[in-house]
């Protein structure tokens, strides 16, 4: 197919656009998206059929068509979806009025809009990886239009080095570009679909199976100086449930004044981390049992549970402080209530059983250790599908079935022990998590979710049991394997040597987890906080001083760029031409001037029959030039040659 | 081989004097397979020229002597009722000879001329809807007077881009006179020649003058100076694609005849007269006067 | 925009001429972003918007990269002028409300391929140059007068590659050309010929000696025609005959008729034209100068020279 410059300008710019626009089909309605799509091939049957184009009246019609949808959409201009696809829709009925250039670079102009908006929907490294190139279509199709390039190649090489040099620069303005923190924009609260469901307010025992087979990211967690807690010690600690209705637990409505509360008392290794939370749902933060300090903005309930002030749909990053040795102190009278309550009397078969294992005349730690031997002795089995228990769970539980996952346990350990008045919770959470080796971080997924008990002791405070170490201790020792956990729908745990085949594997998923996580930490969540620790790191303290340095980076680095512009890149045959005319100015000294249309041996046998003493040396450099410059292969050591020649020569001028 | 080719040219010098610049010119034409045009006024020699190349290339050879009334079946050749057979069959003409000596073709009507010239381009002729291959190789030698002679069809431009060089002999000069006039009939001495090159010898030749090495900035210069000849003033119509094709080739065969693996521009330069003057519109009609903006106003690159 | 341009052209303006061959280096090239530039700088501020009310990192990446370009595009833009080397050839004559036409030479002396240059002085030439090529660029000057024409200066422009700057360069050059006075339209008779054969449209033909054949061309008198060719069949020739009879034509302004110099210098002109057309010997005679007849290029551009300094 031969197409004409501009018909080939035309498919270049509409390819790209139909390109930039793409990703939107997930973002925004369906139709308004069909409709763009459906203006572009009628753009592009137009570049063919040109009587095919509608009228400027239809042109006019369609524009009401357009912002009938927008309207029926979105009632509104504002907000992220609807100011997207306004965008769309300019962008498509602008196709369809292409008179001159200025048009086609208005296209070009709405389409870096369009690409920008693609960001507002979704910010992975492959989305920024495909708008990089689509920008470099779009800098291909200014150049085009431009300067009526014929040949494409040229045009996208082009575009693309420009982009590339383009890109220091555009880091020292990522990194040093003031940040202000943007307030919160009322009108702009769009429906954020991209916050994971995590740990639900209702622990019934189906809950956490469900997660158990999600291999989604919960949070990633990168310890200062590299200082991890051992994996036994890795409880993430989120919700506290400690009202049952006899099936399901869920959180205490009741309010617990804190200034009744002990101060606890942290002991031992502190560990310094910072956390970054993917989207949630709940305000709550997961956080290593016990929280100590933590950054601005989060609070700390009396239940020892972290939250957020205001819930968020983004991707936050938090700068905590545990203590794995703690010691709440002394209980307050609401507490005991909240924590010893029981929907219903016992019953006598429980009641029969405490007796059995001295639950109402033995210390609390006896008890404990005398329930978690039981359970480790007797045949309780750890399964991710376990029978339906839908009456009376605890006893089904406890004396027939005798499957369960961590919620049946944590549930009936905790039921125990307020039987037996003891003050204790379930807690529910994540352990364990993945050790990233090139990224040296954390990272705990959806599968990693737990639940376990806190029991309140005396001279302890409240402390962490958990029951399903007594029955798989595998769990807590080495983790879920996610993969095979996925795959066979059974739980397993990682096994003890990691060196097995798919080590390579799991090298490359890591390495590509490690690039997420840069990319989030130093990319997408690159704000006024992070920005002031990353510059103070460097050293630089203020505004002032910022803005110099990026101005004195730009400097420097437009510095290079012009000397590497303007640089003298010869290539081997143009130095042959070099050296060559440096003979001939020599010569031109003693004016035996070349003449620029005379060949090389014809200026050879003009200057030996001037100075035919040195006809040997001019044969020789004519010899050196045609073939380094006309030969078949020029080569290094010619050239070398033809340099050396031509240093060498002086004329010998005879004075008569 | 290079040898060989000074034998020829040696051989050659002996029969047509003080001419040598024209031989050779006219033996790198036939090396690069093109046809050539010789323009000059009767009796300088275009003829025995003509006919001791072909002696000494060893090719057969006929003359076409071009005449007002001559008609292209006189040269192609005709269909003969045979007789005996009760058929036609087809008498070749003398352009299936491997050089053809086309002698004032610009006496001849154009349908003539353009019967030789469609030839020359195709290297084969149809008559009666049957193909016939021309030898190979095939040369057309042909000469013409200059065009304000009278009684002449001057070939159309068209017409002469097709011939790869046009040269001319001129005049003699002193002591080639005398010796021309002292010498040999040489139209004896042409009879005694022996050929100097065998064909697949020239075949092989003509393979290796292909291959000789053409650089980007050589090939600058060529495109340098097409471009010149299209948009300076001096001239009306530019170099064709064609003659850009043809000063490419010729220079590959002079710098082979001179014995060097890749050209230089001066090959260009040499070779620049002969095949580029006749397909410009120019003035003069000297052919160096012609060339001559082409060769000092474009530099080399 | 229009007086934007005049006033530049005013700061621009130089009070030196510029010598025959100029390279193009950071003092010859000027260099400001055109309407689309400050268009794009425009777009970068609203995307910089949308990435601040949105606190969208890649967003602000993204305008970052558009910012960078843009600033390296000056860089590319200026490239893509600097190192030319532009010279004039020559002006050619010209009859006056005809163009002067300009050969300039663009020479490329980098290997560096240049796109879309622009030279401007009446018309526009936009053309592409290869790698360490040279190439003629023929412009025009449009002339009003006779006498000597000076050229305007000469811009050569350039908005590669995304057409969001444009690098130009003014180049005074002293390109100068003879304007030769506007042949007159009339179709006036060469004035009274001093030989006494001498008619008037037929001056071409003498009758003395036999020249040559030529094709028969209607008006031909039967005596002329060769019938021998013509028995033989090949149609009609008429003989030719050329001679030196006539004896000369002398062009004299005193002989010219007209309301003012110019239309009799322009009816003069005609003349020259058309004897120099016909090939004929002519004197040529004006106020206080006397050519003696010749023919040929380089006389009549002697006439024509008299004629544009008269």
């Amino acid at each position: 197919m031969v197409l004409k410059n501009n018909q080939r300008t035309l498919v270049f710019l509409l390819s790209s656009i139909g390109l930039i626009t793409f990703p939107h089909f997930w973002h925004i309605p369906l139709s308004i998206i069909t409709f763009f799509y459906a203006l572009l091939l009628w753009r592009f049957i137009g570049i063919w059929k040109s009587h095919w184009l509608p009228h400027k009246i239809i042109v006019l019609l369609i524009m009401l068509g357009g912002i009938a949808l927008l309207l029926n959409h979105f009632r509104s201009f504002l907000g992220r979806d609807a100011g997207t696809s306004l965008f769309v829709i300019a962008l498509a009925l602008k196709l369809l009025e292409i008179k001159k250039d200025r048009d086609l670079y208005l296209i070009c102009y709405l389409a870096f809009i369009v690409a920008s908006s693609q960001f507002l929907f979704g910010q992975s490294m492959l989305m920024a990886l495909y708008i990089l190139l689509v920008c470099c279509a779009l800098f291909t199709s200014l150049i085009i239009i431009n300067s009526q390039q014929s040949k494409p190649v040229v045009a996208i090489k082009k575009s693309a080095t420009i982009l590339a040099q383009a890109l220091p620069m555009t880091l020292v303005l990522f990194f040093l570009f003031p940040r202000i923190q943007t307030p919160d924009w009322v009108f702009l609260n769009d429906t954020n679909t991209n916050a994971i469901t995590g740990l639900s307010d209702t622990l019934d025992p189906g809950s956490i199976t469900s997660l158990a087979l999600s291999p989604e990211l919960a949070f990633r967690v990168k310890f200062e100086n590299n200082n991890i807690p051992p994996p036994r010690q890795r409880y993430w600690r989120g919700p506290v449930y400690s009202y049952t209705d006899g099936k399901r637990w869920t959180e205490s409505q009741q309010y617990i004044n804190p200034s009744y509360m002990d101060t606890p008392k942290y002991k031992g290794k502190a560990y310094k981390y910072t956390l970054l939370l993917e989207p949630q749902i709940k305000n709550w933060i997961y956080t290593l049992d016990m929280p100590a300090q933590f950054s601005s903005g989060l609070y700390k309930n009396p239940r020892h549970q972290l939250l957020t002030q205001k819930q968020s749909n983004n991707r936050r990053e938090y700068q905590l402080v545990s203590y794995p040795h703690y010691n709440t102190g002394y209980i307050t009278k609401a507490e005991f209530r909240e924590n010893t309550q029981l929907p219903y009397p016992a019953s006598q078969k429980i009641i029969t059983f405490i007796k059995q294992l001295k639950g109402f005349n033995s210390s609390p730690e006896d008890f404990i250790k005398t329930l978690l031997d039981y359970f480790r002795t007797e045949d309780f089995y750890y399964t991710l599908k376990p029978p339906l228990m839908k009456q009376k769970p605890i006893e089904t539980f406890l004396f027939e079935n005798r499957r369960g996952f961590c919620s049946h346990y944590a549930t009936t350990f905790v039921y125990l022990m307020r039987v037996a008045h003891i003050p204790a919770r379930v807690i529910g959470g994540y352990q364990g998590g993945e050790f990233n080796s090139i990224g040296k971080f954390l990272e705990v997924r959806q599968a990693d979710a737990h639940a376990w008990a806190e029991v309140w002791l005396e001279n302890k405070g409240w402390t962490r049991v958990d029951p399903t170490a007594a029955v798989a201790p595998e769990r807590i020792e080495r983790g879920v394997d996610i993969n095979k956990q996925i795959a066979q729908g059974l739980v397993n745990f990682m096994s003890i040597n990691n060196s097995n085949a798919y080590s390579w594997f799991k090298k490359s998923h890591q390495l590509l987890q490690s690039l997420d996580y840069n990319w989030q930490r130093w990319v997408i969540h690159y704000d006024t906080g992070n920005q002031a620790n990353f510059l103070s790191s460097l050293g630089i303290k203020n505004l002032k001083i910022m803005l110099y340095w990026m101005m004195g980076l730009i400097g420097f680095i437009t510095l290079c760029l012009t000397i590497y512009l303007f640089k003298n890149n010869d290539t081997s045959i143009d130095k042959a031409s070099f050296y060559y005319q440096k003979f001939c100015k020599k010569l031109a000294k003693v004016g035996l001037q070349r003449q620029p249309n005379e060949g090389a041996n014809d200026f050879y046998t003009r200057i030996s029959q001037r100075f035919p003493t040195q006809k040997h040396q001019f044969k020789v450099i004519t010899a050196l030039y045609n073939q380094q410059r006309y030969g078949k292969q020029p080569t290094k050591k010619v050239l070398q040659q033809l340099q050396k020649t031509v240093n060498q020569f002086k004329i010998k001028v005879n004075i008569k | 081989m290079q040898t060989t080719l000074n034998n020829l040219v040696n051989a050659a010098n002996q029969i047509i004097l003080g001419k040598e610049a024209q031989i050779r010119l006219a033996l790198c034409c036939l090396l690069s397979k093109g046809h050539l045009l010789i323009e000059d006024i009767p009796g300088v020699g275009k003829t025995t020229l003509s006919h001791t190349l072909a002696k000494l290339l060893g090719l057969n050879y006929q003359r076409i002597q071009f005449t007002s009334d001559i008609l292209p079946a006189d040269i192609i050749g005709c269909s003969i009722f045979n007789t005996e057979k009760h058929e036609f069959s087809f008498h070749k003409g003398p352009i299936f000879n491997q050089m053809i000596l086309a002698d004032e073709i610009n006496r001849s009507t154009p349908k003539a001329q353009s019967a030789l010239l469609e030839a020359m381009e195709e290297q084969q002729v149809t008559v009666e809807g049957k193909t016939y291959q021309l030898s190979t190789p095939f040369f057309v030698i042909a000469t013409q007077n200059p065009n304000h002679q009278i009684g002449t069809f001057p070939l159309p431009e068209s017409q002469l881009d097709r011939f790869l060089m046009r040269i001319e002999l001129g005049y003699p000069d002193y002591k080639a006179e005398r010796s021309l006039l002292m010498g040999e009939n040489r139209q004896q001495l042409i009879s005694c020649l022996k050929p100097q090159i065998t064909a697949e010898k020239l075949a092989l030749i003509q393979k290796n003058c292909a291959k000789i090495h053409a650089s980007s900035p050589l090939l600058d210069y060529i495109q340098a100076i097409i471009n010149y000849s299209r948009e300076s003033a001096d001239y009306n119509e530019g170099l064709s694609p064609r003659a850009g094709l043809g000063l490419l080739t010729a220079a590959k065969t002079w710098a082979f005849m001179e014995n060097r693996d890749a050209v230089l521009p001066e090959d260009v330069q040499v070779v620049l007269p002969a095949v580029a003057a006749h397909r410009l519109k120019h003035g003069s009609t000297n052919a160096e006067e012609i060339v001559a903006p082409l060769i000092n106003k474009v530099a080399i690159p | 925009m229009k007086q934007l341009k005049l006033f530049l052209k005013k700061l621009f303006k130089r009070h030196y001429l510029d010598k025959k061959s100029v390279t193009l280096n950071h003092k010859r090239i000027y260099i400001l972003p055109t309407q689309r530039g400050l268009n794009f700088a425009l777009l970068v501020a609203l995307l910089l918007v949308i990435s601040f009310v949105y606190n969208n990192n890649l967003a602000y990446l993204l305008s970052f990269l558009l910012a960078s370009v843009f600033f390296i595009t000056i860089l590319h833009t200026f490239k893509s002028l600097a190192g030319l080397i532009i010279s004039v050839s020559k002006a050619h004559s010209a009859y006056v409300s005809e163009d002067v036409v300009v050969d300039i030479y663009l020479d490329n002396p980098s290997i560096l391929e240049r796109f879309n240059l622009t030279l401007n002085l009446n018309n526009t030439k936009t053309i592409d140059l290869p790698a360490t090529q040279k190439r003629l660029v023929t412009l025009n000057s449009p002339t009003l007068k006779r006498g000597w024409h000076y050229c305007e200066p000469i811009t050569l422009a350039c908005q590669y590659p995304f057409g969001l700057f444009k690098a130009w360069s003014v180049l005074h050059f002293e390109v100068k050309a003879l304007v030769y006075p506007k042949p007159s339209t009339e179709n006036n008779p060469f004035p009274e010929l001093a030989g006494e054969q001498a008619q008037q449209g037929n001056i071409t033909k003498g009758h003395s000696d036999f020249y040559g054949l030529r094709d028969y061309q209607e008006g031909d008198s039967i005596r002329d025609i060769h019938w021998k060719s013509m028995a033989k069949g090949q149609g009609l020739h008429s003989k030719d005959y050329r001679g030196d009879l006539l004896t000369e034509l002398w062009l004299d302004y005193s002989q010219t008729f007209g309301y003012d110099s110019e239309q009799r210098l322009s009816q003069l002109c005609r003349w020259l034209i058309d004897a120099d057309n016909s090939g004929l010997q002519y004197g040529f005679i004006l106020v206080g100068l006397t050519l003696q007849p010749s023919s040929g290029s380089c006389h009549f551009k002697k006439c024509l020279t008299a004629l544009a300094l008269f």
